[in-house]
C-alpha cells in the first residue's frame, strides 16, 4: 500500500528466506522418515504384517478410496466423511459451549468458582473411559459419538477463552469507552475481538483432540469411519489398511489446521509475515 | 485565559504561589472541588487524594507534576470517570462527571491502540463506535493522520509502527472526537529521550494551533515548565496540591526556549518546589 521505508526491505528479505529455508528443511525431514520407513520395511522388518512399506500403504490408500471397506459397506472417502462429519459436528458444539463458559468464567468470579473444579476434573480425563456410560445413556446413534467430541472440547475452549479475555488490558477497555463507545460496544469490538487469537489457539488445540478421540468414539457400534475401519482393519491384521486410515486422519488434521491458522492470521496481523 | 499576553519571562516568584482552588477568569472547563479517594487493599486503607480543590479554564493547559505515587493519575482517571471520588465533585463544562464521555478523551502512557485495526481504523474506532462512519469523517480521519505524520501509515498495523508514531496515531484517534478536555496521563514517559523530545514538541505546536483545555500527568520537570499555563505541584500520600506555578513564558513557544536561562532557571525553580513539597 503505501511506501515503507527501504531500510525495511532486507530485513523481510531475508525473514522471508528464513521461512522459505525452514519450509525447505521441514519437507526433506519428511522424505528422510518416508525413506527410513521404506527401508525398514523393506529390508529390516520383511513382514508387510508387522509393518507395511509406505508405498504399499499408498497403494492400499489409493485402492480403497473407490473400493468399499468392508465389502457392502463404504469406500474410504465415504468413512472419512463420516468421521470428518463427527469430528466438525463434535467440535462446533464443543467449541460453542466452551467458549460461552469462559466468557461467563472472566465475567462472573463466582461462576468461575462454580465450574472451576468441573473444568480441572474432566480435563485430564481420556475419552475412551467415558464410551460404556454413554452408551448406556444415549444408545449406540450418532448421538453419543459427537457428545464424546463435544466433552473433550468444552473445557480446552472454556479455559483459553477466559485466558484470553482475562489478559486485556484494562486500559484498552478504558480507552474504548472514552472514545465514545458503549459497554455493549466495548464488549463486542475490544474484548472479544482482542481475545479472538487466542481462542482460535484453543480451537486449534482442541481440533487436534477431536481427532484423537475419533477412533475412540467409533468403537461405539460404528459400522463407517476412519476409526471403526482401524478397528475392523486391525482384527484382519490388514495392517497397511490401518496405516492408510491413519494417514487419511493425519491429512484431514492437517488441513482443518491449515484452515484455523488461517483465520488466525487472518484476525492477528502480528501473525502475518 | 489569556496566557499568551505575558509578554516573556518567570515569575516563579512568592506571587505566582496561589491558594490551591478556583479557575482563571473565563469559562471553566474542568472543576474539581473537594475531591477525596482512599484505596482499599487487605482491609489496610491508602488515602490517594485528599480534599483537592482545581479549577481549569477552557483552553488552558494544566499539569500536575509530582513523584510517582502522589495519586495524580488518580486524580486524572476521577477526571476522565473511569473511577469514582469518595467525596467531592468533578464536573465538566458545568456538567456533572458520572462516567466516561467523548467530551474528555484520554491518552495513556502506551498508547493502547487496537493491534487489529490499521492507524486509519484506529482513528475511526470513535466514530464508527458511535455509528458515524461517514464520508466526511474519514476524510477527517486521513487529513488528521497527515497532520500527525502519518499520511503514509494509513494502512499499516500498530505494530510496524515505532514508537513515538504509535503515539501520534493514539493522538489522531483522540483528537477525531474533538473532545473540549484532553486528559494526558504521562503520556511519553515510556518514550526514549529523543522521541520524548519530539513528541513534546509536538504537542506544543498542536495546542499552540488548536487550544483545546489540556489536563497533562507528569514526573518530569522539563515537561511540565515546556508545556503549561500553569503548574499544580502535588505532595505524595494523601496526595494534595501544595503549590500552584504560573509558566509565564511567552507564546508561542518551541524547542529553543529549553536552552534559554530563563527556561533553565524556572526548571530548577520547579525542582526546588517539588523537593520542598
Amino acid at each position: 500500500m503505501s511506501a515503507s521505508p527501504a531500510t525495511e526491505v532486507p530485513g523481510i528479505l531475508r525473514a522471508s528466506s528464513g521461512a522459505a529455508r525452514h519450509w525447505l528443511i521441514s519437507i526433506a525431514s519428511v522424505v528422510a522418515g518416508l525413506i527410513v520407513w521404506q527401508v525398514a520395511a523393506q529390508f529390516v522388518i520383511r513382514d508387510p504384517v508387522l509393518l507395511p512399506t509406505p508405498v504399499a500403504t499408498v497403494g492400499v490408500l489409493i485402492r480403497y478410496l473407490g473400493m468399499p471397506y468392508p465389502s457392502g459397506g463404504e469406500t474410504l472417502i465415504g468413512h472419512a466423511l463420516t468421521s470428518l462429519g463427527r469430528v466438525v459436528a463434535g467440535f462446533a458444539i464443543g467449541s460453542f459451549i466452551g467458549i460461552a463458559i469462559g466468557a461467563m468464567m472472566a465475567g462472573f468470579r463466582s461462576f468461575r468458582a462454580v465450574v472451576d473444579p468441573f473444568i480441572e476434573i474432566t480435563r485430564p480425563l481420556p475419552p475412551l473411559a467415558f464410551v460404556p456410560v454413554l452408551i448406556v445413556w444415549f444408545g449406540i446413534g450418532e448421538a453419543p459419538k459427537i457428545i464424546l467430541i463435544a466433552a473433550g472440547v468444552v473445557p480446552v475452549m472454556a479455559i483459553s477463552t477466559a485466558a484470553g479475555l482475562d489478559g486485556i488490558p484494562g486500559e484498552m477497555l478504558n480507552c474504548a469507552r472514552c472514545l465514545g463507545a458503549s459497554e455493549w460496544y466495548t464488549m463486542i469490538h475490544v474484548r472479544i475481538r482482542a481475545a479472538m487469537p487466542q481462542i482460535i489457539t484453543g480451537m486449534r488445540l482442541s481440533m487436534g483432540l477431536s481427532w484423537t478421540s475419533i477412533v475412540a468414539v467409533e468403537m461405539i457400534a460404528a459400522t463407517a469411519g476412519l476409526g471403526f475401519v482401524i478397528l475392523q482393519a486391525g482384527q484382519f491384521l490388514d495392517t497397511s489398511l490401518i496405516f492408510a486410515g491413519i494417514l487419511i486422519i493425519a491429512l484431514l488434521g492437517l488441513g482443518l489446521d491449515a484452515c484455523l491458522r488461517r483465520l488466525q492470521r487472518h484476525l492477528d496481523p502480528t501473525m502475518r509475515p | 485565559m489569556g496566557v499568551s499576553q505575558h509578554e516573556s519571562g518567570l515569575q516563579p516568584g512568592p506571587g505566582a504561589k496561589r491558594a490551591a482552588s478556583g479557575a482563571r477568569p473565563g469559562s471553566t472547563a474542568v472543576s474539581v472541588s473537594g475531591v477525596s479517594k482512599t484505596f482499599w487493599r487487605d482491609g489496610r486503607p491508602t488515602q490517594a487524594l485528599h480534599d483537592i480543590e482545581l479549577g481549569i479554564a477552557s483552553g488552558e493547559f494544566v499539569c500536575l507534576l509530582g513523584p510517582s505515587g502522589c495519586g495524580k493519575s488518580t486524580l486524572l482517571h476521577i477526571v476522565a470517570g473511569f473511577i469514582a471520588a469518595d467525596e467531592g465533585q468533578i464536573s465538566a463544562h458545568g456538567e456533572r462527571v458520572t462516567g466516561p464521555g467523548v467530551d474528555r478523551c484520554v491518552l495513556f502512557q502506551s498508547p493502547t491502540l487496537f493491534p487489529w485495526l490499521t492507524s486509519r481504523d484506529n482513528v475511526l474506532f470513535g466514530p464508527r463506535s458511535r455509528g458515524l462512519d461517514n464520508e466526511e469523517t474519514r476524510g477527517r480521519a486521513d487529513a488528521l493522520l497527515a497532520t500527525v505524520g502519518l499520511g503514509d501509515f494509513k494502512d499499516h498495523y500498530p505494530h510496524q509502527l515505532s514508537g513515538g508514531m504509535r503515539h501520534r496515531a493514539a493522538l489522531a484517534r483522540a483528537l477525531i472526537n474533538r473532545p473540549r478536555i484532553l486528559l494526558m496521563d504521562e503520556p511519553f514517559a515510556a518514550l526514549d529521550a529523543i522521541t520524548r523530545e519530539q513528541m513534546q514538541n509536538f504537542l506544543l505546536d498542536l495546542w499552540q494551533r488548536e487550544r483545546m483545555t489540556v489536563l497533562f500527568v507528569t514526573h518530569d520537570v522539563e515537561e511540565a515548565a515546556l508545556l503549561s499555563d500553569r503548574v499544580c505541584i502535588m505532595s505524595p500520600r494523601p496526595g494534595r496540591i501544595v503549590d500552584i506555578v504560573d509558566i509565564e513564558l511567552a507564546r508561542p513557544r518551541d524547542e529553543a526556549l529549553r536552552d534559554t536561562a530563563e527556561f533553565v532557571a524556572l526548571r530548577h525553580e520547579l525542582r526546588k518546589r517539588l523537593a520542598s513539597a
